[in-house]
């Protein structure tokens, strides 16, 4: 901790970033998203287990943009996060550092999108074996099953949104949610509703969404809406090859095909 | 007698194949299932699957979707763009236990005006047997006024 | 006001007798996610116990989150029919509610039922009667003390339940309590008062409203709002979550033939909240839009309704996924 505070204060005090996007302690001891701007507040950061937000989501946020040279304090899930969004074009007016503890415990720091890469690649996250259990217990049942388990599921959705801002990769700045000329999709939380949405943001992440499971883990309603968007990448790596937020040249399945594509149901 | 169960299929189609196939069909008389609506599109890659979606909301209870056949898109490539896209999507629409046998996929190209009458019979039928689509407009009923949705949903089809 | 007691025995039986009466009875129910929420129950069996707060409020008994105002479909005169279900709101019981619940519901009533009353919100409230359970524990979230209210208060409540050992005081607040209580009335025995100090929970007390009334005038200007709200993720979920969140939206779902209008919640954290036609936005930042919330509950409400609409019940805190801090906040721009 200490180690990462210094890097932290020492980054700042040389001007190499303008803005700290980190962890600090609230009022009651919880681990919350900070942006720190003086070296002297750098003592108030904190990096642990309870770390979970994938803070790469702030890096869309105007105020934060505004500083150009960020700092962002992250788990291996943001930082795959952070590729991804690099190889989509995003970040492109952002001169960013970047601060993890490896899993002996000791501080990177990585200055460059090449040496980004090159950490993810080395400790790139696979599958939580508790999301892997619930996809292989919902691949078991049945069609009618998994109808009962997402209705069920999805009736408790009061179309927050919440998942969609807490994910990196959704920064369209007008959702097609907002669009009402048509409305496509509704905007109450209807049952039928919310299987829409759903639906709709899982194909828009389909081959995009990086795992960090964000978020199924702050949905108010408990809907593990992170499974969706796994299932998908899992299909779409199986079907088509590449990993999501593993390389700077990217590589998007449903941008691109291969003659070859092969399926066994259109007639 | 009872009343036959009419199913409301709808057809998303390419203009240069399937929907100058299905014009085939008609001008040789064939004779099909009128249950479909036809949509036109310039090219099965512009269907989006919010379409798709949308198409059951309105109260479908089938759906076709059909271009032509790879290799021989009128854009080159937008029918293997459809193709990912169909591939992604019904298998989402599977793990979400939607009943995807109501959706059918197919290549039918400008000459198989049969193929596109049979195509529509054979859905038509199929999506008879599995009755209205009743499971996605019962999703909505509201579970704090225990209103009779069922009756009014059936009212307002 | 009638007080009673009821044995913890009993009160199983007392439940299930609404239940056997025909109301719909509406309480904390544990979901396999962990999170407890208002749910219609079939059995006292159901009810959740062992927890600190449900995640959402009750609020959708009365203020649904997708309410159809009314459905409409083309007749054979070429006229339109329209259908309400204003008559057919059933007898519900919300049971469980804590007592900073209720408060939201005081407010709640102020908000919908002005000089021209919102007929479905009343529809609604009419045929509800609320049971209220005082808390025995709270958590770093809860700062009801701080906003006028406390872990026993009977403000908003038609009946207050408050457990002592081995049974439970009654303080029943209002006529609709008396005739819930006039269903099994053999199960409960008259009382004097009674304390309730050492069965109720201690929160900490943050502020008090006398301090926050004065020192918020100023408050619109303060340079803290931009660290209050960098954390923002603009979502809807503290709005959604909040018992006093009222702001809704209406959309018309439907083609020319057959429709229906419908109201549904909206949050004014959402960026598009304020968005005019012409494309401007005069919230344009997370800033903006969370110093209006905040200001809206202790400041706009208390000048325009009389009444401050936060109850301190920590929802918001324990829903954002950033974990913003209501209390810490207000603290912090009225310093």
């Amino acid at each position: 901790m200490k180690e990462l505070q210094n890097k932290a204060a020492e980054l700042l005090e040389n001007g190499t970033i303008n803005l700290l996007i980190g962890f600090c302690e609230d009022g009651s001891k919880r681990a919350v998203p900070c942006f720190i701007e003086t070296a002297a507040e750098a003592n108030t950061l904190v990096f642990n287990q309870d770390c979970k937000n994938n803070l790469s989501v702030y890096l869309h946020k105007k105020e934060v943009k505004d500083a150009v040279k960020i700092g962002l304090v992250a788990n291996v899930a943001t930082l795959r996060s952070v590729l991804q969004l690099l190889s989509e074009n995003q970040l492109w007016s952002l001169t960013l550092t970047y601060l993890t503890v490896n899993g002996a415990g000791e501080l990177v720091v990585l200055s460059s999108a090449e040496e980004l890469e090159g950490y993810v690649q080395a400790n790139f996250p696979t599958c939580r074996p508790e999301d892997q259990e619930m996809l292989d217990k919902l691949n078991a049942m049945s069609r009618e099953e998994r109808w009962a388990f997402w209705k069920d599921q999805l009736s408790e959705c009061v179309k927050c949104y919440a998942c969609r801002a807490v994910c990196p990769m959704c920064y369209c700045t007008v959702c097609t949610t907002e669009c009402n000329q048509p409305q496509w999709i509704k905007t109450s939380a209807e049952t039928s509703g919310n299987f829409e949405y759903h639906t709709m943001r899982a194909m828009h992440l389909a081959g995009r969404c990086i795992n960090c499971g964000e978020c199924g883990r702050i949905c108010p309603a408990g809907i593990p809406v992170h499974l969706l968007t796994a299932q998908m990448n899992q299909e779409i790596e199986q079907e088509f090859g590449g990993k999501t937020g593993w390389s700077l040249k990217g590589g998007y399945a449903l941008n691109s095909f291969k003659p070859g594509d092969k399926e066994n149901f259109i007639k | 007698m009872a009343e036959t169960f009419e199913p409301k299929i709808v057809a998303f189609v390419c203009n240069w194949c399937t929907y100058a196939g299905a014009d085939l069909a008609g001008t040789s008389r064939t004779k099909y299932a009128t249950n479909v609506r036809i949509i036109r599109f310039p090219c099965t890659g512009r269907i989006d699957f919010m379409l798709l979606i949308k198409a059951f909301q309105n109260g479908a209870d089938g759906i076709i979707v059909s271009g032509c056949h790879p290799n021989d898109c009128h854009y080159t490539s937008g029918n293997f763009h459809a193709r990912r896209r169909w591939m992604v999507f019904k298998s989402l629409l599977d793990f979400m236990g939607f009943p995807t046998d109501r959706i059918t996929f197919s290549w039918v190209s400008a000459a198989e005006g049969k193929k596109w009458a049979d195509l529509v019979n054979e859905t038509t039928e199929s999506v008879r047997a599995l009755g209205p689509f009743t499971d996605y407009k019962n999703l909505d009923f509201t579970q704090f006024n225990q209103i009779d949705h069922e009756g009014i949903a059936e009212q307002s089809r | 006001m009638e007080l009673k007691l009821i044995s913890t025995t009993d009160i199983a039986a007392f439940f299930d007798g609404l239940l056997k009466a025909g109301k719909v009875v509406v309480a904390p129910v544990l979901k396999q996610s962990g999170k407890v929420f208002f749910k219609p129950v079939q059995s006292f069996a159901e009810v959740a116990t062992e927890y600190i707060q449900t995640t959402f409020s009750a609020k959708e008994v009365v203020f649904p989150k997708v309410e159809e105002l009314f459905t409409y479909k083309h007749n054979e005169e070429g006229g339109l029919d329209f259908n309400d279900y204003l008559d057919r709101i059933p007898e519900t019981v919300i049971w469980g509610l804590r007592p900073c619940d209720a408060a939201g519901f005081d407010y709640l009533n102020v908000f919908f039922l002005q000089e021209h009353p919102d007929a479905y919100f009343k529809a609604r409230y009419d045929k509800t009667t609320l049971v209220t359970m005082s808390c025995s524990t709270c958590d770093e979230s809860c700062f009801c003390t701080s906003v006028d209210s406390h872990p026993g208060d009977t403000k908003g409540s038609d009946v207050l339940l408050t457990a002592m050992d081995g049974k439970y005081y009654v303080e029943v607040m209002t006529e609709k309590g008396s005739s819930l209580i006039n269903n099994n009335l053999e199960l409960f025995t008259s009382t004097e008062t009674l304390s309730k100090e050492r069965f109720l929970a201690k929160p900490a007390t943050r502020f008090s409203m006398e301090e926050i009334k004065d020192r918020i005038q100023n408050a619109y200007d303060s340079v803290e709002w931009k660290q209050a709200s960098m954390g923002c993720y603009s979502c809807g979920a503290c709005a959604f979550a909040c018992p006093t969140c009222t702001c809704f939206d209406i959309q018309d779902e439907g083609t020319q033939d057959h429709g229906k209008r419908v109201r549904c919640w909206d949050a004014c954290a959402l960026s598009q909240f304020t968005k005019h036609a012409s494309g401007h936005n005069p919230r344009k930042t997370q800033t903006e839009r969370r110093r209006q919330r905040l200001m809206h509950k202790f400041k706009y409400s208390v000048e325009n309704l009389g009444i401050v609409s936060c109850v301190g019940c920590g929802r918001c805190i324990r829903v954002c996924p950033s974990h913003l801090n209501i209390f810490e906040n207000i603290l912090s721009v009225t310093k």
